[in-house]
């Protein structure tokens, strides 16, 4: 494995369910790669592919939905040759995930220790004391208190936050090196949705790992993202560093959705907040063209031409958008304004 | 748990008290039973004198007192039919029929939660439809029947297991077959849709994205929270099987305690069809509290 290559490597994923109507693409070619350390920053609204972008990459799709892909490389495997076993050895060891619904995602009928120890038990060949040290040692780690007389608990006698930092806990008890978020603080109180977002980005730096971090909020992507993929029904419409994309965003969705942002002392109060009009397109058979058009201000005829070209930013090699309009007719027009 | 299970079983003893009571009651709801006692000879005077003799113009609550002093004691009174103590008839058809009631839902758990957890592994595939088929000819089969065709195919055609009776194990085969398919397809299907809905549940994606083995998901994971409801019924099936084995037991010529309520009914042997009543109350009793302790002790969130 040469150290160019990165992490991991998807392209060209689809994902499709087929449903009573048609097949729903719900994930429509999407490239991207995720060097080691690095945080990926999937981004879109409910219903764009990004959980299930992250689902199938763990092979963890429901049994309806099929997934192919001219490419999924992890840590130089390709994970599109492995079977049932490969792929049991390799999630919760080496790469793992943490669930948007902390309320649900731990077995009632066991305790906080048993879970713990299990994951480590089942890829490491260590004695239960082992376990339960480690898994004492990540609790307090995450910031839980009397981490030791924790363990004897089940999950119901814990808070949401609590049994998401339980969750966190568990996904790092191998080490892994990759981890992938799945909107893991968006079921929480808004103050302790900061407490774990911090927690999250030191304990990624703290053990190196890689992370692909899936959202909806803005805001949260500038803190944390060093690159960012902008997903719009079941493509990538906007791709590049973090500082890039803030700074000069370009496809007309990736504006829309900053325009959102409230901006505290900016944005006025009683202000009505930005909105982009319309819904995402219902993604039942073939579509052609940008899906994007139909709740686009700068739409126009090109837009329902197949293929939509992929452009670049003059100057910026990774930054990288899906739309017919050039960089400079983008820059140039006040896109939104008025719009809602 | 073991204050729950202290509540639980105070809980049991009360209903076991207001059990006794409408089993005791249920002597006046056929008719006066010193007119019944006295007979189709018997004059005013008779009965009257039967009344004082019995304590049938006590009032009911005390009668009721002394009954259960009595029951208490081991003392269920005297059948009228066979002239002997009610204990001592019960004790000899009770382990019968609790032996044939075991062995049935050991069978029917043994038919129906292999079943039922293949058929949710499978969902809607053939495993799935045929398990589908064996639970609804299980349920639509009458016992009467398919006693009959295993008497011919397994006793008659190929004399493998005796046509009657309850001397030995040999005898006990087919009842338990019959029994034991007609408790399963409830099970079954309570089991499929239990791993069903446990098997599509977040912490189950939570194993699965940890590397857990797909067998320990399936046998620890899944099965420890999909197998509540199936303790109940199974519970409710066993008390069942223990109290609804009249036909069975007719058919095979198994003197246990379901033929003997059946014929004590037909007889009018009131103390002997009170005390059936009373026995296989307190055994349902029984399986669902003993349901309820182990339910609690597979669900945390159940002992709080």
């Amino acid at each position: 494995m040469s150290s160019s290559e990165p992490l991991l490597d998807v392209r060209d994923l689809h994902v499709d369910i087929p449903l009573m109507t048609g097949v729903l693409h719900a994930v429509r070619g999407i490239s991207f790669s995720v060097g080691r350390g690095e945080t990926l920053c999937l981004v879109g609204e409910s219903g764009c592919g990004k959980s299930l972008t992250a689902l199938a990459v763990m092979g963890l799709l429901p049994r309806r939905a099929r997934r192919r892909a001219a490419q999924l490389r992890f840590a130089g495997q390709d994970m599109l040759q492995l079977d049932t076993r490969g792929l049991e050895k390799l999630r919760g060891d080496r790469m793992a995930m943490i669930f948007q619904e902390p309320m649900t995602s731990l077995n009632p009928a066991f305790t906080i220790g048993d879970q713990l120890a299990e994951v480590l038990r089942q890829h490491r060949p260590v004695s239960r004391r082992e376990a339960r040290d480690r898994a004492v040692f990540l609790l307090e780690k995450v910031g839980i208190t009397a981490a030791a007389s924790r363990l004897g608990q089940y999950p119901h006698q814990l808070s949401g936050g609590l049994r998401q930092r339980v969750m966190i806990a568990m996904a790092l008890m191998c080490g892994p090196e990759l981890i992938l978020a799945d909107e893991p603080t968006t079921a929480l109180d808004v103050t302790v949705q900061a407490q774990l977002l911090h927690l999250l980005v030191d304990l990624q730096r703290e053990f190196g790992m890689a992370m692909i971090f899936i959202t909806h909020d803005l805001g949260v992507v500038s803190r944390i993202a060093d690159k960012v993929a902008v997903m719009y029904a079941g493509k990538v419409v906007e791709a590049g560093g973090c500082q890039r994309i803030f700074r000069d965003p370009l496809h007309p969705y990736t504006r829309g959705l900053m325009r959102c942002i409230p901006v505290p002392g900016r944005t006025k109060p009683g202000e009505k907040l930005a909105a982009i009009p319309g819904i995402v397109p219902a993604l039942v058979g073939e579509m052609t063209g940008c899906a994007f058009r139909y709740r686009c201000p700068m739409a126009h005829d090109a837009c329902a031409d197949d293929p939509v070209p992929v452009r670049g930013a003059a100057g910026e090699a990774d930054h990288r958008y899906r739309c017919v309009l050039t960089p400079e007719r983008l820059r140039e027009e006040a896109v939104w304004e008025g719009a809602a | 748990m073991l204050s729950y299970a202290l509540k639980r079983t105070g809980v049991a003893v009360l209903l076991a008290l207001c059990v006794s009571f409408g089993s005791y009651m249920l002597v006046f709801l056929a008719g006066d039973p010193a007119i019944l006692l006295a007979g189709e000879t018997g004059t005013a005077a008779d009965a009257e004198r039967i009344r004082q003799i019995y304590g049938f113009d006590d009032p009911i609550v005390f009668q009721y007192a002394n009954w259960l002093g009595r029951v208490l004691q081991g003392d269920l009174g005297r059948s009228l039919y066979f002239n002997q103590p009610v204990t001592t008839i019960l004790l000899g058809r009770i382990p019968v029929t609790l032996g044939l009631g075991t062995a049935a839902i050991l069978f029917a758990l043994a038919l129906a939660i292999p079943l039922g957890i293949a058929a949710a592994r499978w969902r809607n595939t053939i495993v799935d439809r045929g398990a589908l088929l064996i639970a609804v000819v299980g349920q639509a089969m009458p016992s009467f029947w398919f006693s009959l065709i295993l008497v011919i195919w397994f006793s008659v055609k190929y004399p493998l297991f005796p046509t009657s009776g309850s001397e030995t194990w040999r005898h006990f085969v087919l009842p338990t077959i019959v029994l034991g398919y007609f408790a399963a397809p409830a099970i079954m299907r309570l089991t499929r849709s239990g791993m069903a809905t446990v098997l599509d549940s977040d912490y189950i994606r939570t194993a699965r994205a940890m590397g857990i083995s797909a067998r320990k998901i399936m046998f620890k994971h899944a099965l420890r929270n999909a197998i509540l409801p199936v303790v109940s019924l199974s519970a409710a099936q066993f008390g069942y099987l223990l109290a609804g084995s009249v036909v069975v037991e007719s058919v095979f010529a198994i003197h246990g305690a379901g033929r003997l309520a059946w014929e004590s009914v037909l007889r009018s042997d009131l103390p002997t069809v009170q005390a059936l009543v009373l026995a296989f109350s307190l055994m349902y009793i029984l399986l669902t509290l003993a349901a309820d302790l182990v339910n609690a002790w597979l669900d945390p969130r159940l002992r709080s």
